[in-house]
């Protein structure tokens, strides 16, 4: 009965998502073409328009994170794993626990939903950065919201088509419950016994983890905070205006400082979910560390930006930083080692 | 005698960041030739990770990153202890650091030269931060406020910690809690750093009848 209500839960959110990110698409494409349109026309009422698009998008994102919410809580109160009474009885023996079943409670940023996670986070920096600084005040800083807002149309977009979380939801997780209730109603221990073997060191160290609640979210909020620092230092790289570097600062000390933790948190996670295990030097830390290391030189230019030439350098190696941010970011997808999401 | 360093501070700083950069920078790509080398030894060989070649990998990537790590340590030692030391006893005490780390790296491994190197650091940066928390010594920083300061020294020692802790204690059943220690003080550090004026706030919001320091 639980497994049916966790399907329906499924189908739910597939007939509420579905219109709602699909929204988003739209007024996603409509803000990147008057985003556009007010960079190249200088339009003041492109301007309000976009603004007014990218409040529709962030409260369709938030709506979207609700449902998404809504499902982890419903995977939580139908999916049960039982143990078999004589693994109960072994475990409470062996390991003093007297627990007689597991549960899923898996994080929100798992799986297709990591990229609407990064899309909603930028969306909320850049309704910050809206309020905190009067864009509308000089031509050049109402330039700079509206390559925000093109980049933020980006992300709807990229995410409606690489990482649709309504489409499929989460297909690896469904693919390893309706497993377990495949083996549960084949009858044979021995087959449930292997199912939960499977899950249980799944569920323990990744879905349940502590962890997957502070490392993957840090980095996130981190990204978002550093696609504006991006922006900020494209505009650098062509107006020597002191407000790009304030903007492009204040939002990289945020991500540096989430990105340290964030990654720092993944440390001692590696060494007990991945004990034994061939992790040192992948891909994906390789990425990172290179990451962290161009934000720490990225922090330490800026110091010297009177200096000549300082600007510019700054400027650049800020560009350089993302670019690094998002090769670490599509690392996961396209080169091997154990964070890859084909293992 | 010594002969007087005929650089202004202020282009001393600025030279000292350059060369912390271009280290970092250097760092990065020793990283980025990492990624294309697990990469591509995968391609040609599936199952390399279980063979002893991925334990060459390991060796070979921290041989080309230890010395990289060994020049930040050694611009972090010239940087942070500047506001207590004369700048040329802070050359000659680094250059003679630094062929002491060389000699040991010749008689031992790099392995040992490097964690002496990183308990130096450490004694050095730790001296740094309780003098700057205690307000004592000419300490001058590139950027003024009793939070900044606190929050720089902090920021360096738990990564030379951390270093260390990862270098030389990756056995030990110490090793997660030092990795603890120094997360808490790069946290902390990079929080009073880049938040002074928030975290003054703090201050005084606890203690309502004291000036900020």
């Amino acid at each position: 009965m639980s497994y049916q209500e966790y399907l329906a839960a499924r189908d739910t959110v597939t007939t509420i998502g579905q219109p709602v990110i699909t929204i988003i698409l739209i007024v996603s494409l409509l803000l990147g073409a008057v985003s556009l349109y007010h960079m190249v026309m200088r339009d003041n009422r492109a301007y309000m328009l976009s603004a007014q698009l990218r409040k529709i998008v962030t409260l369709l994102l938030i709506l979207g994170f609700i449902i998404i919410a809504w499902f982890h809580l419903r995977i939580y109160q139908t999916i049960e794993l039982v143990y078999p009474p004589e693994l109960a009885n072994y475990m409470a023996s062996t390991m003093g626990t007297s627990a007689t079943s597991l549960r899923f409670a898996v994080p929100l940023w798992i799986e297709t939903e990591k990229l609407y996670f990064w899309t909603l986070c930028l969306s909320i920096f850049l309704a910050v950065s809206n309020y905190r600084y009067d864009f509308i005040r000089t031509k050049i800083t109402a330039l700079f919201s509206s390559a925000m807002n093109i980049m933020l149309a980006a992300f709807g977009i990229l995410t409606y088509y690489t990482s649709n979380p309504f489409r499929e939801p989460l297909p690896g997780l469904h693919l390893e419950i309706t497993g377990w209730y495949q083996a549960a109603g084949v009858g044979d221990p021995n087959v449930l016994y292997g199912a939960l073997y499977q899950l249980y060191f799944r569920i323990i160290y990744f879905y349940n983890s502590e962890y997957m609640w502070t490392h993957p979210p840090m980095l996130f909020i981190a990204y978002a905070s550093l696609v504006v620092t991006f922006v900020g230092c494209v505009f650098m790289l062509f107006r020597r205006e002191k407000i790009f570097d304030r903007i492009s600062y204040s939002h990289a000390k945020v991500g540096y400082l989430l990105l340290t933790v964030g990654m720092l948190i993944g440390y001692p996670w590696a060494v007990v979910a991945w004990e034994g295990k061939d992790w040192w030097w992948d891909p994906k830390i390789n990425g990172s560390i290179m990451m962290w290391v161009l934000y720490s030189a990225y922090l330490h230019t800026r110091i010297y930006l009177k200096r000549r030439n300082m600007w510019r350098a700054t400027a650049i190696l800020g560009i350089i930083c993302f670019l690094s941010l998002v090769f670490t970011y599509l690392l996961t997808y396209i080169a091997p080692g154990i964070h890859a999401i084909t293992q | 005698m010594t002969p007087e360093l005929n650089i202004k501070p202020k282009t001393y700083d600025f030279y000292l960041m350059l060369l912390t950069s271009a280290v970092l920078v250097v760092i990065g790509l020793v990283c980025l030739y990492g990624i294309g080398y697990y990469t591509y030894t995968n391609e040609t060989a599936p199952q390399w990770t279980q063979t002893q070649m991925y334990g060459d990998y390991i060796d070979s990537m921290n041989q080309l990153i230890y010395p990289f790590v060994v020049l930040l340590l050694v611009a972090l030692g010239l940087c942070i202890p500047k506001r207590i030391v004369p700048r040329q006893s802070l050359l000659a005490a680094g250059t003679g650091i630094l062929a002491a780390t060389f000699l040991i790296a010749l008689i031992t491994n790099i392995g040992t030269s490097l964690a002496f190197l990183l308990a130096v650091s450490i004694v050095v940066q730790a001296a740094v931060m309780v003098l700057t928390m205690l307000g004592q010594g000419a300490l001058t920083y590139e950027r003024e406020g009793y939070f900044v300061q606190t929050g720089s020294s902090m920021l360096h020692l738990g990564t030379v910690i951390f270093v260390f802790d990862f270098v030389s204690m990756r056995t030990s059943e110490l090793h997660l809690g030092v990795f603890w220690v120094a997360t808490i003080l790069i946290t902390v550090g990079t929080v009073l750093s880049f938040y002074p004026g928030e975290a003054g706030n703090i201050a005084r919001f606890l203690r309502p009848g004291s000036k900020s320091p």
